[in-house]
């Protein structure tokens, strides 16, 4: 090879950090991933942390218990606002669930090295945002029992689903999600499941991981399977991520209402998934990496990054915006101009501009590269993301709601306590979750962490 | 002795010779077809021809060239932002490309000072009676008036012409002196290059095509001509790229490997536009808002219904399914043969999309709509390849050169 | 009275995977065919030296995705126009765009099952015993370490012989492994 005497390494001069600091061998990256999971103390932080989150956690057990008890008469919503927190939540969550789907299957396919820290975590939280999300159809239904009756089963009554229905659409995108990423999940845990089953010190430990390895003994050939398999789920779950906020936009789009009705939906909320989901990708790994230690294997360039794709994103939903804006005085049409006047200046004008606000004007300081660089700058702005696009759903249900198209059906709607309790009981439960996953599940991929090590090259000698 | 010839044919990447025969030959059939075009302007109707079939036809045949133009605009911002291999291969075709759109303003001239009337309802809003039809015109004239209609043209024209500047001026700049300063220039300007790309597409899209229909609307249409466009311009690329790499310079520096991945984004590309289109159509299929329905039903009724389950089959679910082999994409002849079928189905779909608003309820198949681009094709592959031999066909003062290149000699999976 | 138990096979130990490629590549040319590498991680070039080239996994999710889509399709084919058809806002029975959303995830559903069912089967996972397992340093194969094996199964096996082969590829270490 001609090209191979030409210095490469002068080349590279814009990566300047690294994906990971050097110095690491296979055994280290191992021993100190593994190390979180298998040590014996738990720090005390932790168990603040769980702590708190188990009592968020109990909010919503409180919340849905008073719900099965009373009926959901205890919610806001009324007419005309008969949608309100309970999708504005699930649309919420699984969002944010789908940065990472994105993380591990879309960065895979686009070979994007960096994702190899962050995709064992942001699959997590998209496992975790999922469940958030399925409480509130569940819960919402009014007599959660039955919620089996979403599904097509053979039953006595004689009758079927309803598939020219898009909430029909959104009980199988759901339940599907939820599954593929649990098998993406699992299947992704396999090897380092092995490391921990040969790594646990006490018997109990060695059978549990042991079991969940299911004998994984990194076998050539089991490898060379193993791949082709992580990487046909991802070729499935890069459209099946896309495809599940389409139809959750579907849920809206479909229907005639104006500020629903709208064929800029599907690729909109799209973004805005992803958009929200990298922010709380960053929320949470900007903490926890420094808890932990993890500046090693979690770099500021894996934070850039991000930043990078939540800036992009968020142009997305602001285009989304835009359009709509557009368009709904360019359509001449009296009920599409007065819905997206009555969003800027009606009674919940403050939601709208505080949405833009969050949404649109925030994220633009990442364009500057000094903000970029800076953690605590980050980490606000994806708090104030997270916050904007759970506005952004609020905008969409509620002002498009409140004003019929009669007047004399027009309403307020306004969240309950038992809104908020269950909303943030949904946070206690996610961050529940997640707290006793950072405990026994290793938080970074150990065997892909291998793989990116620069001694995980075969040298081939020259022929 | 040989080897060192090849080096040095190397170092400048010339365009291969033949390429002046093929703009020669595409300059001829344009000339011919352009003649053949504004004839048919002055033949009678009852056999297709007719000042107003002429812009008609005329707008078809604009709309697919331009899109090619500035589907390389879009492309070529794009693979600045993101970098990777296989930018940087077609870098060079992707900015031939953008330099067509000169000529694509010269064509734009007599259809915005001639062509207005003979194809946009709202240019005759005093003269209709329908009254709801006439009450929405009223409401758009603020937007839909030639005036204004005018000044967004030169809005769009201008930015376009400033990225096309400055992208293929710092690229030359670079050839020259190796600075690295003008790849971060052009990353730079990328950035929110491709957001003007987006919104001046999007409101193209709205000014010049769907204001056809004055009345209907749809949010995503914009984003639709975005995939479109670039769909377009990517299988006009990629034939060109094979074309390129089955000859000395380039033989043998762009591989499988780099097809691969042009095939790999390729099958995105069809997926997106896919998406796109049929997000659009369930919304309002689902919605079935009879002031929006009636643009479908224009576009499924009375035989146009065949060029749409056509442009279903044949613009996604075919290449979808071909492409999704490994082997076909690492096939260069078969990826052209594949890129070039979509890009005569992207001339079916804007065929669909604009003429039935000029015949409503019953198929039309109008021989000047095949002819104008035809016409207008021969002159911009003349334009192309003209350009295209002023630069080495690869930018070999890019900071990562060799390792794009190197990129086509591992397999890649 | 000493019983020496079965022996599985033998095994050496690398400590980078430069090494064990090339061991499994000398190995192969020598004409061992039941041969393993185990790494803690996989390594393309590994796969290729112990002759081990295409999987059936493709086909196997592409039959599941087919058969998914067909099944997706067909049930609401069956469910809306057959068994149960009823008038929604004079839409039709048949409404072929209604149906794409959920075709489509039926699709996805059980090509990914294929997938991950596929996958383990052909592993023949879970496996609860194996006798690699046998091998004092082989917990260090989810670590650090390297290993390549030669099972006794294979034609070309003679205890002796293989070992002194084994040690000739500049191994750490080669053990025996027992059943």
């Amino acid at each position: 090879m001609p090209e191979s005497d030409q210095p490469h390494d002068e080349v590279r001069v814009h990566e300047t950090t690294p994906l990971i600091e050097p110095g690491h061998t296979f055994a280290s990256v191992t021993d100190k991933i593994s190390s979180l999971v298998l040590k014996r103390r738990t720090p005390l932080g932790w168990f603040i942390g769980f702590g708190i989150s188990f009592m968020l956690f109990q909010l919503f057990m409180l919340a849905v218990t008073n719900l099965v008890f009373t009926g959901v008469g205890i919610f806001g919503t009324n007419q005309p606002v008969g949608w309100a927190m309970p999708i504005i939540n699930f649309v919420w969550w699984i969002g944010i669930g789908h940065a990472g789907t994105l993380i591990s299957a879309i960065l895979l396919l686009l070979r994007q090295e960096w994702r190899t820290s962050i995709n064992r975590f942001a699959e997590a939280m998209t496992l975790f945002a999922v469940a958030c999300a399925g409480m509130y159809p569940v819960f919402h239904l009014g007599r959660p029992w039955l919620a089996y009756w979403l599904f097509p089963y053979p039953n006595t009554m004689g009758i079927w689903p309803q598939f020219r229905s898009p909430l029909m659409w959104d009980v199988f995108a759901v339940s599907t999600y939820a599954t593929v990423s649990a098998l993406f999940w699992f299947i992704g845990l396999i090897p380092d499941f092995a490391t921990l089953r040969d790594r646990a010190k006490s018997r109990g430990w060695q059978i549990l991981y042991g079991l969940l390895a299911m004998g994984w003994r990194g076998s050539a050939r089991h490898w060379a399977r193993y791949e082709m398999a992580y990487l046909l789920l991802a070729g499935l779950a890069t459209p099946l991520v896309l495809s599940v906020h389409t139809i959750v936009s579907f849920d809206f789009a479909v229907a005639q209402l104006p500020g629903w009705h709208a064929t800029i939906f599907p690729p909109y909320f799209v973004a805005g998934a992803i958009y929200a989901g990298f922010a709380m990708v960053l929320t949470l790994t900007i903490p926890l990496r420094k808890f932990y230690g993890l500046e090693d294997f979690i770099t500021d360039r894996h934070l850039r990054n991000m930043a990078k794709v939540m800036l992009a994103t968020g142009l997305i939903v602001a285009y989304g915006y835009m359009m709509e804006a557009f368009f709904g005085w360019y359509s001449a049409n009296k009920y599409e101009r007065f819905m997206i006047w009555n969003r800027m200046t009606g009674p919940y004008w403050q939601f709208y501009w505080a949405l833009i606000l969050c949404n649109i004007v925030t994220p633009q300081l990442l364009w500057i590269r000094r903000i970029r660089h800076s953690t605590l700058a980050l980490f606000i702005i994806s708090l104030v993301v997270g916050v904007g696009m759970w506005l952004e759903r609020f905008v969409i249900v509620v002002t498009s709601l409140h004003r019929d198209f009669l007047p004399s059906s027009w309403g307020m709607y306004w969240p309950t306590v038992w809104d908020w309790s269950m909303f943030i009981g949904t946070i206690g439960l996610f961050l529940t979750l997640l707290f006793l996953f950072i405990r026994f599940l290793p938080i970074i991929s150990i065997f892909e962490m291998r793989t990116i090590l620069p001694q995980a090259e075969v040298e081939e000698e020259a022929a | 002795m040989a080897e060192r010839t090849r080096v040095e044919q190397n170092l400048t990447y010339a365009t291969p010779r033949e390429s002046a025969r093929y703009q020669q030959r595409a300059l001829l059939v344009g000339a011919l077809f352009l003649v053949l075009f504004i004839v048919g302007a002055f033949l009678p109707i009852t056999i297709g021809g007719g000042i107003d079939q002429f812009f008609h036809s005329y707008l078809v045949g604009f709309m697919f060239w331009l899109g090619v133009a500035m589907g390389c605009l879009g492309l070529l911002m794009l693979q600045h932002l993101t970098g990777g291999a296989w930018g940087l291969v077609i870098r060079r075709v992707l900015e031939a490309g953008t330099r067509v759109l000169p000529l694509m303003f010269l064509l734009f001239l007599p259809l915005a000072i001639f062509g207005l009337p003979h194809l946009y309802e709202w240019m005759h809003r005093t003269e209709i009676t329908e009254k709801a039809l006439r009450a929405v015109l009223e409401a758009k004239k603020n937007y839909l008036n030639p005036t204004f209609f005018l000044i967004r043209a030169a809005v769009y024209f201008a930015i376009w012409f400033a990225l096309m500047f400055f992208l293929n001026r710092w690229s030359a700049d670079q050839d020259r002196t190796a600075e690295r300063r003008y790849s971060k220039n052009m990353t730079a300007l990328s950035g929110p290059g491709i957001i003007l790309f987006v919104l001046t597409t999007t409101f193209a899209s709205v000014d010049w095509v769907m204001s056809l229909d004055a009345e209907w609307f749809s949010t995503i249409y914009g984003l639709i001509y975005v995939a479109g466009w670039t769909l377009s311009a990517f299988s006009f690329v990629i034939a060109v790229m094979v074309w390129l790499a089955t000859r000395p310079p380039l033989e043998g520096e762009v591989r499988a490997a780099h097809f691969h991945d042009l095939g790999k984004l390729l099958l995105a590309f069809v997926m997106l536009w896919a998406y796109f289109a049929f997000s659009q159509f369930l919304i309002i299929w689902s919605g079935n808002i009879p002031e929006e329905a009636e643009w479908y039903l224009n576009r499924l009724r009375g035989g146009w219904g065949w060029i749409g389950v056509a442009v279903v089959l044949l613009h996604f679910a075919l290449p979808f399914v071909l492409l999704l082999s490994r082997d076909l994409k690492r096939n260069a002849r078969r990826l052209a043969t594949i890129a070039l079928f979509i890009l005569v189905m992207r001339f079916v779909d804007l065929y669909w999309l604009i003429v039935p608003e000029f015949n409503r309820g019953h198929f039309k198949f109008e021989w000047m709509s095949i002819v104008c681009p035809i016409a207008f094709g021969g002159l911009w592959i003349a334009f192309f390849f003209w350009q295209l031999r002023l630069r080495p066909l690869l930018p070999i003062n890019d900071p990562y050169f060799d390792e794009a290149i190197e990129h086509g000699k591992h397999g890649g999976h | 009275m000493e019983t020496k138990p079965p022996l599985y096979g033998l095994m050496a130990e690398f400590d980078n995977p430069t090494d064990l490629v090339e061991a499994a590549r000398q190995t192969y040319d020598e004409g061992y065919r039941r041969i393993n590498g185990y790494s803690p991680f996989p390594i393309e070039e590994l796969a290729e030296a112990i002759g081990f080239h295409k999987t059936r996994l493709p086909l196997i999710v592409l039959l599941g995705g087919i058969f998914g889509g067909l099944a997706g399709y067909f049930m609401m084919y069956y469910m809306e126009v057959i068994d149960y058809p009823l008038n929604v806002g004079g839409r039709p029975f048949h409404s072929w765009p209604a149906f794409m959303p959920i075709t489509f995830e039926t699709t996805v559903l059980c090509a990914a099952l294929a997938a991950v069912f596929g996958m383990l089967a052909l592993n023949k996972l879970p496996q609860p015993y194996h006798p690699v397992f046998n091998a004092e340093r082989f917990a260090l194969a989810t670590r650090d370490r390297f290993f390549l094996v030669i099972e006794a199964r294979d034609p070309k096996f003679d205890h002796d012989k293989t070992l002194a082969f084994m040690w000739s590829l500049n191994p750490k270490e080669v053990v025996d492994v027992e059943v």
